[in-house]
């Protein structure tokens, strides 16, 4: 199980190293005791011999059968070809262990009343090897004790140490720049944390302001907007009083249209930056199938303008507690939308049940709804809406976390509200 | 008919006005909460046009001023906020109706009209233009005093005519004064070709006369010269 977790990158590479430093370690150790004891042997032979050397004046010949019959792992052989002294391993069959047995033997020339002959010492490993290998688990034992000391303790450590982090982590996450929840660091001692917290304060401070800002400049330029507008609708009321020409008429009509359409862009523009600050807080218990069909006929109306028939189909009673402004806004914007985007004398269906509400109107080609989505996007220069009626259904389902789904299907665009995600 | 106008932009002041001069009305104006206050003392109207964003204080003062005054004037309310709570703190302090700007200067008329028609005649509700009567209350048209079958809507935009009479009225106003609080959402005027056919229509049946002039480009009038 790879993970990138801090913990387990860790924990991972001190698992890691520990497992090295066994297999290296325990062998290691294992043949350096052996090495240490066998250069011991070695000593304690030649000092065997030494002492025999010591005795060598008060030695005679006739008493070497003697010396042979009752040492067992010391004997005095006849001469030979030995030169100097000579240590080296060998295996002898122990009679009473009934076994294979290692020796370490020194053989040495010596003189003996005046004659040279051999001396032969040997002492038994067996002990060597009990003793390396005691020693190597020994020290094997000990330190896999150490290292899963060290790495429990680590984790251990670590969980308490990086808990402020994660904490931070957790509500850095969380956070929605345009919702209301702003974190708050758990306190910590350890310098790099609290930097860091603070830091992520003051970020998340300044570009709270900045939003706010943003917002606050959108909705007072909207409003400023709202006098000049105004003014100029007036003006253009008082131009239709007077006697115009054929062509002026058609020429104040067209600013009509305008300053009409200004007005409503920016009446948009207020009600999207009013949906974002004030968030409609009050809920009531809501029909949306009342509110749909106190609408229908006048929506009926303006899609009959366009030459779109409009059906609906009650499925069911969707109730549910919400805010009813928004749900009018909603369900306004659905249809005007439905109706602005319908291909001429196409079709329009809207469909209301207990948990979904369904708009269906005829289309050419699939939208592009990320890029709808977006305010002021438009479908196509022809249409003479201003975009922001998506941006205002998309906010609203947000804020209710209701969910909003689109799909093309057989030349119908089709929009699904769905007001009880939660529960499948 | 009088009426104070109680608005510190001048320009939307004029504007107003002169749009209701020839309608019979004669309009005063103060440009903050002072100067109203201190003309609502001296003097008594038959409306008053109320903006809440004064540069001296909150229209709401004004409201207050008219309540510890025991004066009935009706208030309308024009103000550039769209708040539900505004509106509904509006209502709760006497004031009778609301208007958001930017507003269609015809639009303001008939709701001044109506609102007069409220309160001078409680009980008696009648326009009259001619031979056409429009008994506000029962919801009937007569010509002639013969009755004449008219929806709601029919009714709606004839004392929207009748009300803005001799004036040119762009198929915007018709269409956003017939469609009330869905007036954002419209997306074309065609709709109101068919109730101006009707009620040409009806007023033709009936023997009636032909008030309502089309103007080319723009929209129609209810000319009183035939």
């Amino acid at each position: 199980m790879t993970s990138n977790k801090l913990l387990s990158k860790s924990s991972r590479a001190l698992l890691l190293f520990s497992v090295i430093l066994l297999v290296i370690a325990g062998p290691v150790v294992y043949v350096m005791t052996n090495r240490l004891y066998l250069e011991e042997v070695d000593q304690t032979l030649l000092l065997l011999k030494l002492e025999f050397e010591q005795n060598e004046g008060t030695f005679k010949s006739a008493e070497i059968p003697q010396w042979n019959k009752y040492n067992k792992n010391a004997k005095i052989y006849p001469p030979g070809d030995l030169k100097k002294d000579t240590l080296f391993s060998v295996v002898y069959f122990d009679k009473m262990e009934k076994e294979d047995e290692p020796y370490r033997e020194l053989n040495a020339p010596v003189i003996i009343d005046g004659k040279p002959y051999i001396y032969m010492a040997r002492i038994n490993l067996i002990e060597k090897r009990n003793l390396a290998l005691g020693v190597a688990i020994l020290f094997t034992a000990v330190i896999i004790l150490l290292l899963a000391g060290i790495f429990l303790l680590n984790k251990y450590l670590s969980q308490k140490i990086w808990k402020p982090f994660y904490d931070t982590l957790r509500q850095i996450e969380a956070f929605e720049i345009d919702k209301d929840l702003v974190p708050s660091f758990l306190p910590t001692k350890i310098e790099e944390f609290s930097r860091l917290n603070k830091s992520l304060g003051n970020l998340i401070e300044k570009n709270i302001a900045i939003y706010k800002n943003q917002r606050e400049f959108v909705e007072n330029a909207a409003h400023e907007l709202q006098t000049p507008l105004a003014l100029f609708q007036g003006r253009i009321d008082n131009l239709m009083q007077m006697q115009l020409t054929r062509e002026q008429a058609e020429i104040l009509e067209a600013l009509n249209a305008d300053v009409g359409r200004l007005n409503r862009l920016n009446k948009n523009l207020l009600l999207l930056s009013k949906i974002e600050k004030d968030h409609f807080f009050k809920t009531e218990h809501v029909s949306v199938n009342e509110h749909a069909e106190k609408i229908l006929p006048f929506f009926k109306e303006q899609a009959s303008g366009r030459g779109l028939s409009v059906t609906y189909r009650n499925d069911g009673i969707l109730a549910i507690n919400s805010n009813p402004v928004l749900v009018e806004v909603l369900l306004n914007n659905l249809f005007q939308n439905a109706i602005r985007h319908s291909a001429a004398n196409g079709k329009i269906m809207v469909t209301i049940d207990e948990r979904r509400v369904t708009f269906k109107n005829s289309g050419v080609s699939e939208l592009n709804i990320e890029r709808l989505f977006n305010r002021f996007a438009k479908v196509a220069s022809s249409t003479k809406g201003n975009g922001l009626g998506l941006a205002i259904i998309r906010k609203i389902t947000e804020l209710n976390q209701w969910g909003m789904h689109y799909t093309f299907v057989d030349g119908f665009h089709i929009f699904v509200i769905d007001f009880t995600p939660g529960d499948q | 008919m009088k009426i104070l106008i109680i608005e510190d932009e001048l320009q939307i002041t004029a504007g107003i006005k002169s749009y209701l001069k020839p309608h019979g009305v004669h309009c005063e104006s103060v440009a903050t909460t002072q100067a109203a206050i201190e003309k609502i003392g001296l003097y008594d109207y038959d409306c008053i046009l109320l903006d809440l964003m004064l540069p001296d204080g909150d229209g709401f003062e004004v409201l207050k001023a008219l309540k510890k005054c025991g004066k009935t004037e009706g208030v309308i309310i024009i103000s550039a906020k769209e708040n539900l709570d505004t509106r509904i703190e509006g209502f709760n302090l006497g004031a009778d109706d609301y208007l958001t700007k930017p507003f269609h200067l015809s639009e303001l008329l008939v709701r001044i009209q109506a609102l007069i028609r409220r309160k001078n005649f409680k009980g008696y509700n009648m326009v009259r233009f001619n031979e056409i009567g429009v008994d506000i209350l029962a919801k009937t048209v007569t010509v002639n005093d013969v009755p004449i079958e008219f929806t709601k809507k029919e009714i709606d935009l004839l004392l929207f005519l009748i009300g803005n009479q001799n004036k040119v009225l762009s198929k915007a106003a018709i269409a956003e004064h017939l469609s009330g609080d869905l007036a954002d959402m419209l997306d074309n005027y065609d709709f109101i070709y068919a109730h101006i056919k009707n009620l040409k229509k009806k007023f033709h049946a009936a023997g009636g006369g032909d008030y309502i002039k089309t103007i080319y480009g723009l929209g129609y009038k209810w000319d009183d010269q035939q």
